[in-house]
């Protein structure tokens, strides 16, 4: 008996989501980069950081075809017990 | 935001016309006025200095709003979304499951009794046999004490913490709030439980969030008191579906709005089935209607002129 290790799909899908959203990360590694000496606290990178989600949570939400991988996954794991 | 902007930029318009000393009402003509008396270029310079600073107060408050209003979440296609769609009921039992081992530790619904469940998630005796369970106080009894018996099937669900004090003193002062009606009691509910649960990640470059608290961009302010509690394999489900945390997720809000809309298929059926008699009734009355007026409007008038 095999034991498949479950692919959480959500993450899944963000990982193949991630090529698609390559500017708003660029946008907030950049941010990143900007803000690293500051020592007052105020700056923060909240913004790019929203639109790179936002980005991410958007083609996740429209993605249709890999609900059905996952399915095929549960199908292999009850055939194979 | 926006409005508070122009607004601004309305009322500094206003109070420059009336300083004037030109009627309130009249606004645009006391604008034509400055056009007209030569001044106009100190006015329209101060009037641009209003707009200015109502356009930058507007930026600064839109970036600390995101944060504010938290993460928008996205739209997920829910199973029972569609016009004539259901719920899924095992998604409702495995999401009662994963209430039940996960959140009603801390999370009361105390508007749903077990009698509500049968016939969605489980059967009478399931039902039972899960109230059966809880020990309930009840009482007073002929001697005039309160005592405890094993829950029925017309017993609320177990509350967690006896008040809200009590609640508040064992989350350090946050209040796990009911669940029975959150996804009517939140924007866009089913989406932003969903994402709020599954959306636990790293915070942001530049900000911390202090010792108790948990960064969640969907949660308004971002620091959430609740730890993120859907981890893969956290619950076995009983029919053998893989507990990823997006199932978990997703069975948990498939749970909780069937908690707060249970009667939501029952309004479809009712809401289709009336929409389309009222339909006909609306040909038949739109026919009868033009059939009566008919009369009148096929009317022919002649004038009559006498020369």
């Amino acid at each position: 008996m095999a034991e498949e290790e479950v692919v959480d799909p959500k993450k899944y899908l963000e990982e193949s989501c991630k090529p698609k959203c390559v500017k708003p990360l660029l946008e907030y590694q950049a941010c990143v980069k900007r803000i690293q000496g500051d020592d007052s606290g105020h700056k923060h990178c909240t913004g790019q950081y929203f639109d790179y989600w936002s980005c991410i949570d958007k083609c996740v939400s429209s993605f249709d075809f890999p609900f059905s991988v996952h399915f095929v996954i549960f199908l292999y794991v009850m055939i194979l017990r | 935001m926006v409005g508070g902007g122009v607004i601004q930029q309305i009322l500094r318009r206003k109070l420059h016309s009336q300083s004037v000393a030109t009627p309130v009402r009249s606004w645009f003509s006391s604008k034509k006025a400055h056009v007209d008396t030569g001044s106009s270029g100190v006015r329209a310079f101060a009037l641009l200095g209003a707009g200015v600073t109502g356009l930058l107060s507007f930026s600064t408050v839109a970036s600390a709003d995101e944060a504010e209003h938290g993460l928008a979440c996205p739209d997920y296609p829910w199973p029972h979304d569609g016009i004539l769609s259901s719920y899924d009921h095992a998604s409702i039992r495995r999401g009662h499951q994963v209430y039940q081992q996960v959140c009603a530790s801390c999370h009361s619904m105390s508007l749903i009794s077990y009698r509500d469940l049968v016939g969605v998630a489980y059967t009478e005796e399931e039902a039972k046999a899960m109230a059966a369970e809880i020990e309930v106080v009840d009482g007073p009894n002929d001697e005039g004490e309160m005592f405890t018996r094993p829950g029925k099937l017309s017993d609320r669900l177990p509350q967690p913490y006896a008040n809200e004090s009590a609640a508040r003193f064992a989350n350090g002062g946050a209040y796990p709030p009911d669940l029975s009606l959150i996804t009517k009691a939140r924007h866009n509910g089913q989406n932003y439980v969903f994402a709020l649960l599954t959306g636990y990640r790293d915070p942001p470059a530049g900000i911390s969030i202090r010792e108790g608290l948990h960064y969640n961009p969907y949660f308004p302010g971002g620091a959430i008191a609740m730890p993120k509690m859907l981890n893969d394999e956290a619950v076995e489900y009983e029919d053998g579906v893989p507990a990823t945390e997006a199932q978990m997720g997703k069975d948990v809000v498939s749970f909780l709005s069937w908690a707060a809309e249970p009667e939501m298929e029952e309004r479809k059926l009712m809401g289709f089935k009336w929409i389309f008699l009222l339909s006909l009734a609306l040909l038949q009355a739109a026919y009868y209607r033009r059939l009566k007026w008919s009369v009148l409007k096929s009317r022919k008038l002649v004038l009559d002129v006498v020369n």
